[in-house]
This record gives C-alpha cells, sequence and structure tokens, in this order.
C-alpha cells in the first residue's frame, strides 16, 4: 500500500538498484537532458517491495559508526537502504536535473516506530518541493519504509541542491570539473573550497564553535569503510585519486557517516519514536580531523551536536554538520 | 551511623552496621618504573608474583590457605583472563587459596580492596589479599577486528577450501597491529586532554600545578629517607627505589618543561598541563594483607587501620559539562554523609596525583559555593582542607602510576601512616582515599587507624 498521490504513476523494481550500475547511467552522456522551462519533476515513485533488513550489514553499520550491534536497526541503515532508489529515480531522463554535481543539504527522518534487524520493508521513493536556488535548484527526495501491513515506519526527507544544469541562468556555477556523481558529498560537494549556498553558509563568517566534548579522527580509509556498510561507493568518498577525477583535491567523507555516527553518539532511545535533523555546512576531508559538541536537552531527551573542523593559522573554524535527534511523543 | 566529629573525636570510633571490622594488617609493593625501563621485558604475572611473594615474606603467609586474593590488571593480556590466580600459584601461598580478578579502570586496586574488606565485614572469610598490576611496557596488542573475525571463520571451517576461502579474504590493512587506544573511546580524547579543558575551566595555573608536583617528589623522597617504605617496598629487578621519583627537581625544572595537554585546543587559552605534573606511563604491582580481628591476632598480626566505608561514583562525561576525572568529587561527599563527617574532619588525605591538575581541580570543586550547590546539591560548599594533610608521603606523580598498582599502594600507605600518628597523638585518626578513573569514574575509601 503506498500513499497515494494524484496523478502519479508507481514503478515497481525488482531489487534496490546497485549503485554503480546507476553511478554507471549518471556518467553516461546520452543521460544528458534537454532543460525545460519551467522544469517539472516526474509524477512518478520507485518502489521495492519486501527489501529484508540485512543482520550481518546492520551489525556491521552499528560497528562502524562505534555503537552496539542491537536488535534495533540504526536510521542510517533505512537511509542507505532507501538512497540508491532514491538515485535510481532522480537518473531518469525525464528528471529535470543531473545527479552530477548534486549536493547534499539537509536531511530528516521520521521514524515512527523501530525496524527491527531481518524485518521486510517496502521502500517507495518520489520527488517534490523543485525550488528555484540561486545556484540551480533544490529538491526534496521523499523515501517512506512501509511495514508489511502498508503502514508507514518512517520517512526520510534528503534535500539535495542541483546545481549546473541552469548554468544558461547561472552563470557563477563552479563547472564540470567540480560536479560529483551522487548526492551523499555534503554540500562541499560544490567543489574545491566552494560554498554549499545552503541558508546557514551567510553566517559561516560568524561561526564560534562551542567547547568540543570529543574529537573524530578520520583515517584516509574512513569513505571505503563507510561505502563497504553503506553500498555507497561514491568515488568522491573512496580515495583521493578517484575524488581528484571530480574535483576534489582529497576524498571526503559520506554526509551521512557523519550523521549516523552523531546519531549514535546522542546516545538516544532508539526505541521510541524520533525525528533526526541534518544539515551540512563544510566537506569532511579525507583523513581529517573533526571536533564534536553534544548537547543534551533532559526535559525532551533531545540531543543537539555540532561537528567542525578546527581552526587553522590561515582560516577560521569552519562548521561541517549540525545534527538534532528529537524524541517524539508516541 | 554515628558521627564522631565533635568533642569526642579522640575517643569514639565510626560505627558502620557490619558484623565485623576488616583490617588493614600491612601492605608490599615493588619499586614502580617508568614504562620501557626496568621492568621492560617483564610479565604482569611476574611483577604481580613478585608483589604478593614480598607480602608472604613479610608477613609469613607461607603455605597459607587465605580466604581470597583480589586483584587486577587495566592494560591485561586476554590470556591473562585468571592473572590473580596465577600470580598466587606463584608464591608459597596455600595453592587452595581462590582468587578473583577485577576491574575499575585506575581505581582497580582500591575496588579489590573494597571486595576483600566486604568479604571480610560479612563474616565470608577471615584473610584475604586485595592487589593489582600493570605494565605500559607489556600492553597488550591486538588484532585488527576484521583479521580476528577472518581468522575465527577460517578455524570454523570444515574442509582445506573452506578455509582457504576464509584467507583469501585477509587485505593488507588487516595486518596493522593495535596497541591499546590511549584515548576515551566515546570522545576520541585522551586523559590528558580531557584533564587540560577541566583544568582550563577551573582556571587552574601552571604554578599551582608545579608547586604540587614538587611536593609530592620531595615528600616521597623524604618518606624514603626517613625508612617510611621499609616495610611497604620490596626492590626488584635492581629497582630500589620508584623510578619516577627525582629527590632534586625544582620549580625552575618543571618550570622548564613544555605543556604537552590541552596545547592546539583552542578551549585551553594556556596550556600548563606537563610530563613534570602529569603521571608517566607505568610498570608496578601492590598488594595489601587484610583480615578479621581474631585472623589477625591469631597470626600475632598488628593492625594498622580499618575499612569504615567506599562509595563509587561516575559522572557523563561525554557532553563535556562534568570533567572526565571529576567523580571522585562526587563520591566523596557521598562516602562522609554516609559517616556523618565534614571534609575538615579527617586527619589525612589521598588524592590521587593522575594529573597534578586532577587534585587541584578536585579540591576546587569542593571549595565552590557554586559547583557545590548546583552540581552536589548540597547547602554550600565542602570547604578548604589543610594542605599539609594532603598525600603527606608524596603520590602518584612521583611514584608513578602503574594503573591497577595505585590503589594498594595508596591504601598501604595511609594505613601505616594512621597508625603512626593515632600513635603518635593518642588519638583517632582517618584518611581519605579518592581515586579517579578512565570512563568518568571514582572511588572513595575512609580508613581509620585501630588502637591496639
Amino acid at each position: 500500500m503506498s500513499a497515494v498521490h494524484r496523478g502519479e504513476r508507481v514503478k515497481d523494481l525488482a531489487d534496490v538498484p546497485s549503485f554503480p550500475a546507476v553511478y554507471a547511467a549518471a556518467l553516461d552522456p546520452r543521460s544528458r537532458r534537454r532543460a525545460a522551462e519551467p522544469p517539472v519533476l516526474p509524477a512518478i515513485a520507485y518502489r521495492v517491495r519486501a527489501v529484508r533488513i540485512d543482520a550481518e550489514r546492520a551489525r556491521d553499520f552499528d560497528h562502524l559508526l562505534g555503537g552496539a550491534a542491537t536488535d534495533i536497526v540504526h536510521p542510517g541503515v533505512l537511509h542507505v537502504l532507501a538512497f540508491p532508489v532514491s538515485l535510481a529515480l532522480m537518473a531518469r531522463r525525464d528528471v529535470p536535473f543531473s545527479l552530477l554535481g548534486l549536493v547534499h543539504l539537509r536531511n530528516q527522518v521520521l521514524q515512527h516506530r523501530p525496524v527491527r534487524v531481518g524485518e521486510r520493508v517496502d521502500v517507495e521513493c518520489r520527488m517534490r518541493e523543485l525550488r528555484p536556488h540561486r545556484r540551480g535548484h533544490t529538491v526534496e527526495v521523499v523515501s517512506t519504509i512501509h511495514a508489511a501491513d502498508g503502514e508507514i515506519v518512517a520517512t526520510d526527507v534528503s534535500t539535495y541542491l542541483a546545481t549546473g544544469e541552469q548554468s544558461s541562468r547561472n552563470p557563477s556555477g563552479d563547472g564540470a570539473g567540480s560536479a560529483a556523481v551522487g548526492a551523499a558529498a555534503g554540500p562541499g560537494a560544490t567543489g574545491p573550497g566552494g560554498s554549499a549556498g545552503s541558508p546557514r553558509s551567510a553566517g559561516r563568517e560568524a561561526f564560534v564553535p562551542p567547547r568540543p566534548s570529543g574529537r573524530w579522527r578520520l583515517a584516509a580509509d574512513t569513505g571505503r569503510r563507510y561505502a563497504a556498510v553503506s553500498g555507497d561507493a561514491n568515488p568522491i568518498h573512496l580515495t583521493a585519486l578517484s575524488a581528484r577525477a571530480f574535483g576534489f583535491p582529497r576524498a571526503i567523507a559520506h554526509g551521512m557517516y557523519t550523521a549516523s555516527r552523531a546519531l549514535t553518539e546522542s546516545r538516544v532511545d532508539l526505541s521510541r519514536p524520533l525525528r533526526w535533523d541534518v544539515t551540512f555546512d563544510a566537506p569532511v576531508t579525507l583523513p581529517g580531523t573533526v571536533l564534536v559538541s553534544y548537547q543534551d536537552d533532559p526535559s525532551t531527551g533531545s540531543v543537539r551536536c555540532v561537528g567542525w573542523r578546527a581552526a587553522t593559522e590561515e582560516k577560521g573554524p569552519r562548521r561541517c554538520f549540525e545534527v538534532e535527534v528529537t524524541m517524539l511523543a508516541r | 551511623m554515628l558521627s564522631g566529629h565533635d568533642s569526642d573525636h579522640d575517643e569514639v570510633h565510626t560505627v558502620n552496621e557490619f558484623p565485623r571490622d576488616a583490617l588493614i594488617l600491612g601492605g608490599n609493593r615493588i619499586p614502580f618504573a617508568r614504562a620501557g625501563g626496568a621492568y621492560a621485558g617483564i610479565s604482569e604475572q611476574d611483577l604481580l608474583t613478585a608483589a604478593l611473594e614480598g607480602l608472604v615474606a613479610r608477613f609469613g603467609l607461607q603455605d597459607e590457605q587465605l580466604g581470597e586474593i583480589a586483584g587486577g590488571a587495566v592494560l591485561k593480556l586476554a590470556g591473562d583472563l585468571n592473572l590473580t590466580r596465577e600470580s598466587a600459584l606463584g608464591t608459597p601461598l596455600d595453592p587452595r587459596t581462590p582468587t578473583i580478578d577485577l576491574s575499575r579502570a585506575c581505581a582497580t586496586s582500591l575496588e579489590t580492596m573494597v571486595h576483600v574488606s566486604n568479604r571480610i565485614q560479612l563474616g565470608q572469610i577471615d584473610s584475604g589479599i586485595a592487589c593489582g598490576v600493570d605494565s605500559a611496557s607489556d600492553a597488550p596488542i591486538e588484532v585488527t577486528p576484521a583479521l580476528r573475525r577472518i581468522l575465527h571463520r577460517a578455524s570454523a571451517a570444515k574442509t582445506a577450501a573452506q578455509r582457504l576461502r576464509a584467507l583469501a579474504a585477509i587485505r593488507p590493512s588487516h595486518l596493522a597491529p593495535l596497541p591499546p587506544r590511549n584515548s576515551e573511546p566515546r570522545t576520541g580524547l585522551s586523559m590528558g586532554e580531557h584533564q587540560a579543558l577541566t583544568t582550563a575551566q577551573w582556571g587552574i595555573g601552571r604554578a599551582e600545578q608545579d608547586e604540587l608536583a614538587l611536593a609530592s617528589h620531595h615528600r616521597l623522597a623524604a618518606a624514603y629517607e626517613a625508612g617510611f617504605f621499609d616495610d611497604l617496598v620490596t626492590g626488584y629487578r635492581g629497582l630500589a627505589r620508584d623510578a619516577t621519583l627525582r629527590p632534586d627537581t625544582t620549580l625552575e625544572k618543571l618550570g622548564a618543561l613544555k605543556p604537552v595537554f590541552g596545547a592546539g585546543t583552542p578551549q585551553v587559552a594556556e596550556p600548563t598541563m606537563t610530563a613534570g605534573n602529569s603521571t608517566p606511563l607505568s610498570d608496578g604491582a601492590s598488594s595489601v594483607l587484610l583480615g578479621s580481628e581474631e585472623w589477625a591476632a591469631g597470626k600475632g598480626l598488628v593492625p594498622l587501620a580499618r575499612v569504615v566505608d567506599a562509595r563509587s561514583t561516575a559522572v557523563d562525561f561525554t557532553r563535556g559539562d562534568e570533567g572526565l576525572l571529576m567523580a571522585p568529587v562526587h563520591a566523596v561527599p557521598e562516602l562522609l554523609d554516609a559517616q556523618g563527617l565534614t571534609l575538615q574532619d579527617l586527619d589525612l588525605y589521598e588524592i590521587h596525583e593522575a594529573f597534578a591538575a586532577t587534585v587541584l581541580t578536585t579540591l576546587a570543586a569542593w571549595e565552590s559555593e557554586e559547583f557545590c550547590r548546583e552540581r552536589l546539591g548540597r547547602g554550600g560548599a565542602m570547604g578548604a582542607i589543610d594542605r599539609t594533610k594532603l598525600n603527606v608521603t608524596g603520590s602518584s606523580l612521583a611514584a608513578g602510576h602503574p594503573f591497577a598498582a595505585t590503589g594498594g599502594r595508596i591504601v598501604a600507605t595511609l594505613a601505616k601512616l594512621l597508625h603512626q600518628r593515632a600513635a603518635e597523638t593518642g588519638r583517632v585518626q582517618r584518611g581519605l582515599i579518592s581515586v579517579c578513573a578512565a570512563s568518568g569514574q571514582g572511588t572513595a575509601v575512609l580508613l581509620e587507624s585501630v588502637s591496639s
């Protein structure tokens, strides 16, 4: 049972698509589309039925992020489960932007009830809210996770900035060299030193880091290790060499790795209904060090985390992400 | 529980509701070495055996069957699961003496002492040894989790082909050895970096840290000179005194050292923590003999002190508003409240010098009206202590700090001090032990002299 959308077609996929196939399609020059005026989103949803949440994958995900392997699936697993489906959807030729240069600005997961390891769920992805942005367009990709009885157990909303395609009207684009294939790069995907154009970036100069409560020393293989558990093998995350091919001086951490790790470290009760909000700012380059600070709100059980790169002699501190986990009433 | 902090101080002992007392009868340790120093190439079992053998010899415990030996190590090899048992079997003690291995990071041998004390107080055993050992020189080095899992799969394989397939998954990156991490798993910050943040938060300066370190060295050196440790320490492997001890150190020498912790942390405006006012990685072992009154009398042993009470607390340091090493700040008032005592009712204080700044932030917190009201839920500040009663024979900055051996060192030292001072003054002497531990934990113990 899917949510009913007016005039929408639902396309059933036999299985979750593989990342390499989606990336290859995105790189295919024939996938270049005509810019429609005004651009519109196709009224279609992609669906995969009865996807089993693999116990080993859930365990590896938990372990990579420093958590204990529990029978409750980390909400980050739900995101990576839906991610290839959403990529396949966005790779369609009738979508008015290219996967190349997509920038992950924000992510929100609303989890109504926990998903158990081994559970079978349906995954549905659709796009909405295509809006002009000074550097292109923003679009929301909404993935819903349904239990066997059709009930929505979680909703994942990823907000992307599509750059470049509207370059005739936005000549300030970074150019093809800085485009990133895929979407999980974080705003740094705009290119070396580029600004995400997120609403927060305007206030970046004013970022005053709080007292750090922890430090992440991220090894050069952080992207490869997250790729192994998430399946997101976007080359910009894997090695400096493959990242350079897409205009990055170094590999950058998956945005959802930082977000998922912050969720694990927030130590919230994952059995309760919750909302997990993430905003990405500067990219986290690998190898690299990120300072983090957590703030509990004991009255609500909610936790906020901010992660940043410490100031250097040349540059001030740069906020990389903000994560907020809010406990909801049952 | 009866309080003894009024005018009857010299007559009245604190009273607890245990069936009987656990008495500290003495202790023995080996000198503490610097990591990579005199005990390099020596195992933890070697070190603990040496400490226990010295205790057996000192108290004539050959062929004695004790109620229990409780020991532990912080950096412990997986194969040493029965480290205390294996060590005890290497001594002339009756091999039928049971043992137990425990761990609470740097408070380990304070906890083994509480464990043995509890058993004696409850009448479950009549005698026991509390001990602890650590060797930073021989710390365990592990294989990566990925390699471990592959090797387990290979060993579970039924056929050679399956085994080969499992082993074929090994990648070069799996082969890097993993030394013990020196940072807190949940924050990625080392203990020194955590303390540096707490030090800056409390505005503890460099000079007072160096002064505390200097006092530690001078007092430990003076105690050795006076023969205080003659019946507490047995030489081992060419060491007769603790290798970290610098009797001739000066404020100038300490002041010349460069800060190591907190440098490069924007929140630490002026880093103050140096190798001189922080404990070095160390190797060593300690042991304490405890018994009931009857058992001690039967052996003709003179009790030094009795264990009055103990408390352990933990703080959530992962959010940064509580210091990693500040748990004892909470444990001590709990302990004192339970005994109806104030901080100033104590005759001696042993506050483990993980860093000079740890001692100073602990004292500052107790002196802070705001902290005591808001964090400890008290009516006001616990107040200052008489610094001349603090770590009077030096502490970890001078002696070194083999993690699980420190509690035993302090217990034996304080018990002897209390006994001596009770004899000198003719009054009951009370002493407090406060030890912080990794992962935001802490243990406090109250000892009291026993009059013969």
